[in-house]
Protein backbone atom coordinates (compact mmCIF):
# COMPACT_ATOMS: atom_id res chain seq x y z
CA UNK A 1 0.00 0.00 0.00
CA UNK A 2 1.40 3.79 -0.91
CA UNK A 3 -0.13 5.32 2.27
CA UNK A 4 0.28 3.86 5.89
CA UNK A 5 -3.95 3.10 7.12
CA UNK A 6 -3.84 6.30 9.94
CA UNK A 7 -3.58 8.52 6.77
CA UNK A 8 -6.77 6.65 4.96
CA UNK A 9 -8.21 6.69 8.69
CA UNK A 10 -7.33 10.48 8.98
CA UNK A 11 -8.96 11.10 5.29
CA UNK A 12 -12.17 9.51 6.26
CA UNK A 13 -12.13 11.69 9.08
CA UNK A 14 -12.35 14.19 7.07
CA UNK A 15 -8.73 15.53 7.04
CA UNK A 16 -8.11 17.90 4.24
CA UNK A 17 -4.00 17.42 4.49
CA UNK A 18 -4.20 13.65 4.34
CA UNK A 19 -6.75 13.07 1.43
CA UNK A 20 -4.19 15.47 -0.22
CA UNK A 21 -1.47 12.75 0.57
CA UNK A 22 -3.72 10.04 -0.80
CA UNK A 23 -4.16 11.87 -4.06
CA UNK A 24 -0.18 12.49 -4.40
CA UNK A 25 0.66 8.99 -3.79
CA UNK A 26 -1.82 7.49 -5.68
CA UNK A 27 -2.31 9.80 -8.60
CA UNK A 28 0.17 8.76 -11.27
CA UNK A 29 -1.10 4.80 -10.48
CA UNK A 30 -4.34 6.13 -11.06
CA UNK A 31 -3.22 8.05 -14.34
CA UNK A 32 -2.13 4.96 -15.65
CA UNK A 33 -4.78 2.64 -15.25
CA UNK A 34 -7.32 5.27 -16.51
CA UNK A 35 -4.67 5.52 -19.75
CA UNK A 36 -4.78 2.04 -20.33
CA UNK A 37 -8.49 1.62 -19.44
CA UNK A 38 -10.01 4.34 -21.83
CA UNK A 39 -6.71 4.86 -24.17
CA UNK A 40 -7.96 8.50 -24.67
CA UNK A 41 -4.79 10.86 -23.22
CA UNK A 42 -6.41 13.99 -23.19
CA UNK A 43 -9.22 12.85 -21.24
CA UNK A 44 -7.41 11.16 -18.41
CA UNK A 45 -7.00 13.95 -16.28
CA UNK A 46 -10.77 14.36 -16.24
CA UNK A 47 -11.50 10.92 -15.44
CA UNK A 48 -8.48 10.52 -12.52
CA UNK A 49 -10.14 13.76 -11.18
CA UNK A 50 -13.92 11.65 -11.12
CA UNK A 51 -12.33 8.79 -9.28
CA UNK A 52 -10.62 11.10 -6.66
CA UNK A 53 -13.73 12.93 -6.37
CA UNK A 54 -15.83 10.22 -5.46
CA UNK A 55 -13.37 8.86 -3.17
CA UNK A 56 -13.79 12.27 -1.19
CA UNK A 57 -17.24 11.32 -1.67
CA UNK A 58 -17.74 7.58 -0.23
CA UNK A 59 -14.32 7.38 2.16
CA UNK A 60 -16.80 7.19 4.71
CA UNK A 61 -18.12 4.23 3.17
CA UNK A 62 -15.15 2.48 3.41
CA UNK A 63 -15.53 -0.13 6.03
CA UNK A 64 -11.63 -0.99 7.02
CA UNK A 65 -8.34 0.88 5.49
CA UNK A 66 -6.99 -2.75 4.89
CA UNK A 67 -9.49 -2.75 1.54
CA UNK A 68 -8.35 0.87 0.51
CA UNK A 69 -6.37 -0.20 -2.38
CA UNK A 70 -8.95 -3.12 -4.69
CA UNK A 71 -11.52 -0.36 -3.22
CA UNK A 72 -10.06 2.24 -5.21
CA UNK A 73 -9.80 0.07 -8.03
CA UNK A 74 -12.96 -0.37 -7.87
CA UNK A 75 -14.01 3.59 -8.01
CA UNK A 76 -11.37 3.80 -11.10
CA UNK A 77 -12.87 0.76 -12.69
CA UNK A 78 -16.32 2.21 -12.39
CA UNK A 79 -15.22 5.91 -13.16
CA UNK A 80 -13.76 4.52 -16.52
CA UNK A 81 -16.63 2.10 -17.48
CA UNK A 82 -19.12 5.40 -16.93
CA UNK A 83 -16.90 7.26 -19.30
CA UNK A 84 -16.60 4.55 -22.29
CA UNK A 85 -20.43 4.21 -21.34
CA UNK A 86 -20.90 8.18 -22.34
CA UNK A 87 -18.46 7.71 -25.44
CA UNK A 88 -20.19 4.87 -27.08
CA UNK A 89 -23.24 6.92 -27.64
CA UNK A 90 -20.83 9.09 -29.53
CA UNK A 91 -19.62 5.94 -31.35
CA UNK A 92 -20.73 6.96 -34.83
CA UNK A 93 -17.96 9.15 -35.45
CA UNK A 94 -15.61 7.82 -37.94
CA UNK A 95 -13.22 5.95 -37.40
CA UNK A 96 -10.22 8.12 -37.35
CA UNK A 97 -11.73 10.21 -34.71
CA UNK A 98 -10.94 7.46 -32.41
CA UNK A 99 -7.42 7.81 -32.70
CA UNK A 100 -6.57 11.11 -29.89
CA UNK A 101 -4.87 14.21 -30.99
CA UNK A 102 -2.54 13.25 -29.31
CA UNK A 103 -1.20 10.33 -30.78
CA UNK A 104 -1.99 11.29 -34.57
CA UNK A 105 0.54 14.09 -33.50
CA UNK A 106 3.15 11.70 -31.89
CA UNK A 107 2.42 9.33 -35.06
CA UNK A 108 3.06 12.34 -37.30
CA UNK A 109 6.13 13.62 -35.62
CA UNK A 110 7.79 10.19 -35.27
CA UNK A 111 10.45 10.07 -38.10
CA UNK A 112 14.42 9.93 -38.20
CA UNK A 113 15.87 9.31 -34.81
CA UNK A 114 16.32 6.49 -32.84
CA UNK A 115 14.12 7.76 -30.19
CA UNK A 116 11.85 9.10 -32.59
CA UNK A 117 11.56 5.38 -34.24
CA UNK A 118 11.20 3.77 -30.97
CA UNK A 119 8.29 6.31 -30.03
CA UNK A 120 6.99 5.17 -33.06
CA UNK A 121 6.63 1.51 -32.63
CA UNK A 122 5.29 2.15 -29.29
CA UNK A 123 2.38 4.58 -30.76
CA UNK A 124 2.11 1.94 -33.40
CA UNK A 125 1.91 -1.13 -30.29
CA UNK A 126 -0.79 1.41 -28.93
CA UNK A 127 -2.64 1.86 -31.95
CA UNK A 128 -2.96 -1.83 -32.19
CA UNK A 129 -3.80 -3.40 -29.11
CA UNK A 130 -6.52 -0.73 -28.54
CA UNK A 131 -7.89 -0.99 -31.76
CA UNK A 132 -7.65 -4.99 -31.27
CA UNK A 133 -9.64 -4.68 -27.64
CA UNK A 134 -12.09 -1.98 -29.07
CA UNK A 135 -12.80 -5.24 -31.04
CA UNK A 136 -14.50 -6.87 -27.36
CA UNK A 137 -16.86 -5.30 -25.09
CA UNK A 138 -15.94 -2.68 -22.79
CA UNK A 139 -16.63 -5.43 -19.97
CA UNK A 140 -13.67 -7.77 -21.77
CA UNK A 141 -11.47 -5.01 -22.45
CA UNK A 142 -11.78 -3.42 -18.86
CA UNK A 143 -11.05 -7.34 -17.04
CA UNK A 144 -8.44 -8.27 -19.85
CA UNK A 145 -6.87 -4.56 -18.92
CA UNK A 146 -6.50 -5.02 -15.49
CA UNK A 147 -5.26 -8.88 -15.87
CA UNK A 148 -2.97 -8.64 -18.34
CA UNK A 149 -1.69 -4.78 -18.98
CA UNK A 150 -2.47 -4.14 -14.83
CA UNK A 151 -1.10 -7.21 -13.94
CA UNK A 152 -4.09 -7.88 -10.64
CA UNK A 153 -3.73 -11.30 -9.30
CA UNK A 154 -7.25 -12.98 -9.49
CA UNK A 155 -7.51 -12.29 -5.41
CA UNK A 156 -7.80 -8.94 -6.47
CA UNK A 157 -9.66 -9.36 -9.26
CA UNK A 158 -11.83 -10.86 -7.14
CA UNK A 159 -12.39 -7.84 -4.74
CA UNK A 160 -12.78 -5.75 -7.80
CA UNK A 161 -15.42 -7.39 -8.84
CA UNK A 162 -17.02 -9.23 -6.17
CA UNK A 163 -17.09 -12.22 -7.82
CA UNK A 164 -15.79 -15.71 -6.60
CA UNK A 165 -12.38 -17.27 -8.61
CA UNK A 166 -13.99 -19.70 -10.58
CA UNK A 167 -16.70 -17.14 -12.12
CA UNK A 168 -13.42 -14.87 -12.91
CA UNK A 169 -11.46 -17.44 -14.55
CA UNK A 170 -14.39 -18.13 -16.97
CA UNK A 171 -14.62 -14.63 -17.36
CA UNK A 172 -11.44 -13.87 -18.04
CA UNK A 173 -11.05 -17.17 -20.36
CA UNK A 174 -13.89 -16.05 -22.39
CA UNK A 175 -12.65 -12.53 -22.98
CA UNK A 176 -9.28 -14.06 -24.00
CA UNK A 177 -10.86 -16.42 -26.18
CA UNK A 178 -12.71 -13.34 -28.03
CA UNK A 179 -9.73 -11.19 -28.21
CA UNK A 180 -7.75 -14.44 -29.60
CA UNK A 181 -10.43 -14.49 -32.52
CA UNK A 182 -10.46 -10.79 -33.44
CA UNK A 183 -6.49 -11.37 -33.59
CA UNK A 184 -6.47 -14.15 -35.69
CA UNK A 185 -8.96 -12.78 -37.84
CA UNK A 186 -6.91 -9.58 -38.13
CA UNK A 187 -3.38 -11.81 -38.72
CA UNK A 188 -5.41 -13.22 -41.44
CA UNK A 189 -6.73 -10.06 -43.01
CA UNK A 190 -2.91 -8.88 -42.96
CA UNK A 191 -1.76 -12.36 -44.79
CA UNK A 192 -4.58 -12.23 -47.75
CA UNK A 193 -3.52 -8.46 -48.04
CA UNK A 194 0.60 -8.97 -47.95
CA UNK A 195 -0.43 -12.18 -49.90
CA UNK A 196 -2.22 -9.65 -52.84
CA UNK A 197 0.33 -7.32 -53.42
CA UNK A 198 2.87 -9.69 -54.10
CA UNK A 199 1.24 -11.09 -56.40
CA UNK A 200 0.77 -7.63 -58.02
CA UNK A 201 4.43 -7.07 -57.54
CA UNK A 202 5.28 -10.04 -59.67
CA UNK A 203 2.67 -9.87 -62.27
CA UNK B 1 -4.35 -26.18 -27.36
CA UNK B 2 -2.91 -26.69 -31.10
CA UNK B 3 0.27 -25.45 -31.98
CA UNK B 4 -0.82 -22.25 -33.73
CA UNK B 5 -3.41 -21.22 -31.19
CA UNK B 6 -0.61 -21.45 -28.35
CA UNK B 7 1.77 -19.61 -30.93
CA UNK B 8 -1.48 -17.07 -31.26
CA UNK B 9 -1.65 -17.91 -27.05
CA UNK B 10 2.37 -16.44 -26.86
CA UNK B 11 2.13 -13.84 -29.62
CA UNK B 12 -0.98 -12.02 -27.59
CA UNK B 13 1.03 -12.34 -24.15
CA UNK B 14 4.47 -10.66 -26.27
CA UNK B 15 1.43 -7.62 -27.62
CA UNK B 16 0.24 -7.15 -24.25
CA UNK B 17 3.64 -6.96 -22.61
CA UNK B 18 4.68 -4.37 -25.19
CA UNK B 19 1.24 -2.49 -24.46
CA UNK B 20 2.22 -1.99 -21.22
CA UNK B 21 5.29 -0.99 -21.81
CA UNK B 22 4.19 1.55 -24.27
CA UNK B 23 1.80 3.26 -22.30
CA UNK B 24 3.04 6.02 -20.59
CA UNK B 25 0.48 7.53 -18.10
CA UNK B 26 -0.17 11.38 -19.19
CA UNK B 27 1.55 13.71 -16.62
CA UNK B 28 -0.91 15.35 -14.93
CA UNK B 29 -0.92 19.12 -15.06
CA UNK B 30 0.53 21.47 -11.99
CA UNK B 31 -2.85 22.89 -11.19
CA UNK B 32 -4.35 18.96 -10.55
CA UNK B 33 -4.64 19.64 -7.17
CA UNK B 34 -6.23 23.08 -6.76
CA UNK B 35 -8.72 21.76 -9.86
CA UNK B 36 -9.85 19.27 -8.09
CA UNK B 37 -10.35 20.74 -4.76
CA UNK B 38 -13.13 23.12 -7.25
CA UNK B 39 -14.45 20.60 -8.33
CA UNK B 40 -15.09 18.78 -5.03
CA UNK B 41 -16.13 22.47 -3.90
CA UNK B 42 -18.78 23.11 -6.10
CA UNK B 43 -20.16 19.35 -5.89
CA UNK B 44 -20.20 20.01 -2.17
CA UNK B 45 -22.04 23.39 -2.59
CA UNK B 46 -25.02 21.20 -5.17
CA UNK B 47 -25.42 18.62 -2.22
CA UNK B 48 -25.84 21.62 0.10
CA UNK B 49 -28.64 23.34 -1.80
CA UNK B 50 -30.07 19.67 -2.63
CA UNK B 51 -30.02 19.01 1.49
CA UNK B 52 -31.62 22.42 2.06
CA UNK B 53 -33.91 22.11 -0.17
CA UNK B 54 -34.65 18.78 1.20
CA UNK B 55 -34.80 20.32 4.82
CA UNK B 56 -36.75 22.96 3.45
CA UNK B 57 -39.51 20.59 2.28
CA UNK B 58 -39.34 18.20 5.32
CA UNK B 59 -39.89 21.37 7.43
CA UNK B 60 -43.45 22.57 5.73
CA UNK B 61 -44.64 18.84 5.19
CA UNK B 62 -43.91 18.82 9.58
CA UNK B 63 -45.19 22.56 10.15
CA UNK B 64 -48.60 21.17 7.86
CA UNK B 65 -49.03 18.02 9.87
CA UNK B 66 -49.28 20.19 12.88
CA UNK B 67 -51.52 22.98 11.44
CA UNK B 68 -53.65 19.75 10.64
CA UNK B 69 -53.62 18.24 13.71
CA UNK B 70 -54.55 21.58 15.53
CA UNK B 71 -57.47 22.03 12.83
CA UNK B 72 -58.95 18.84 13.97
CA UNK B 73 -58.55 19.69 17.87
CA UNK B 74 -60.50 23.07 16.82
CA UNK B 75 -63.32 21.48 15.04
CA UNK B 76 -63.51 18.06 17.08
CA UNK B 77 -67.01 16.57 17.20
CA UNK B 78 -69.27 16.09 20.69
CA UNK B 79 -67.65 13.64 22.93
CA UNK B 80 -70.89 11.49 22.21
CA UNK B 81 -69.61 11.15 19.04
CA UNK B 82 -67.22 8.29 19.91
CA UNK B 83 -69.32 6.63 22.48
CA UNK B 84 -72.13 5.76 20.87
CA UNK B 85 -72.70 2.64 18.63
CA UNK B 86 -73.49 2.97 14.79
CA UNK B 87 -76.87 1.45 15.35
CA UNK B 88 -78.03 4.13 18.13
CA UNK B 89 -76.35 7.17 15.99
CA UNK B 90 -78.33 5.47 12.70
CA UNK B 91 -81.43 5.00 14.96
CA UNK B 92 -81.66 8.96 16.36
CA UNK B 93 -80.89 9.96 12.57
CA UNK B 94 -84.03 8.11 11.24
CA UNK B 95 -86.42 8.42 14.43
CA UNK B 96 -88.42 10.69 12.35
CA UNK B 97 -89.20 8.03 9.69
CA UNK B 98 -90.02 5.35 11.83
CA UNK B 99 -92.96 7.54 13.74
CA UNK B 100 -96.49 6.04 13.64
CA UNK B 101 -98.17 6.29 10.33
CA UNK B 102 -101.41 8.00 10.37
CA UNK B 103 -104.00 6.73 7.72
CA UNK B 104 -107.65 8.44 7.82
CA UNK B 105 -110.09 5.90 9.10
CA UNK B 106 -107.67 3.66 10.79
CA UNK B 107 -106.78 3.22 14.09
CA UNK B 108 -102.64 4.40 15.29
CA UNK B 109 -100.77 1.54 15.96
CA UNK B 110 -98.55 1.46 18.79
CA UNK B 111 -95.02 2.36 17.85
CA UNK B 112 -94.08 -0.44 20.14
CA UNK B 113 -92.88 -3.78 18.48
CA UNK B 114 -96.13 -6.06 18.68
CA UNK B 115 -95.02 -8.97 21.07
CA UNK B 116 -95.14 -12.77 19.43
CA UNK B 117 -97.86 -14.87 19.89
CA UNK B 118 -97.27 -17.66 21.64
CA UNK B 119 -96.77 -20.95 19.25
Amino acid sequence: MLVDNDIVERAQAGDGQAFNQIVQAYRRRIFGTVSRLIGRPEDVEDVAQEVFIRLYYSLDQLRSPEVFEPWLYRLTVNAALDYLRKRRKRKSEARVADLSEQQVMMADAAAGSKIELEEKERARVREFVDSLLSEVSEEDRLLLTLKEVEGLSLKELEKIYRVNENALKVRLFRARQRVLRAYAARRAGEEARKGTSDERRES
Amino acid sequence: MNGENRELDQELDRLLAAYREACEPPEPRPDFMPRLWERIGAAQGWTERLWRWASGLAAAAAAASVLLVALQMVHRPGADFYSTTYVETLLAQTEADLAPVEVAGLPVEDAAPAEHPAR
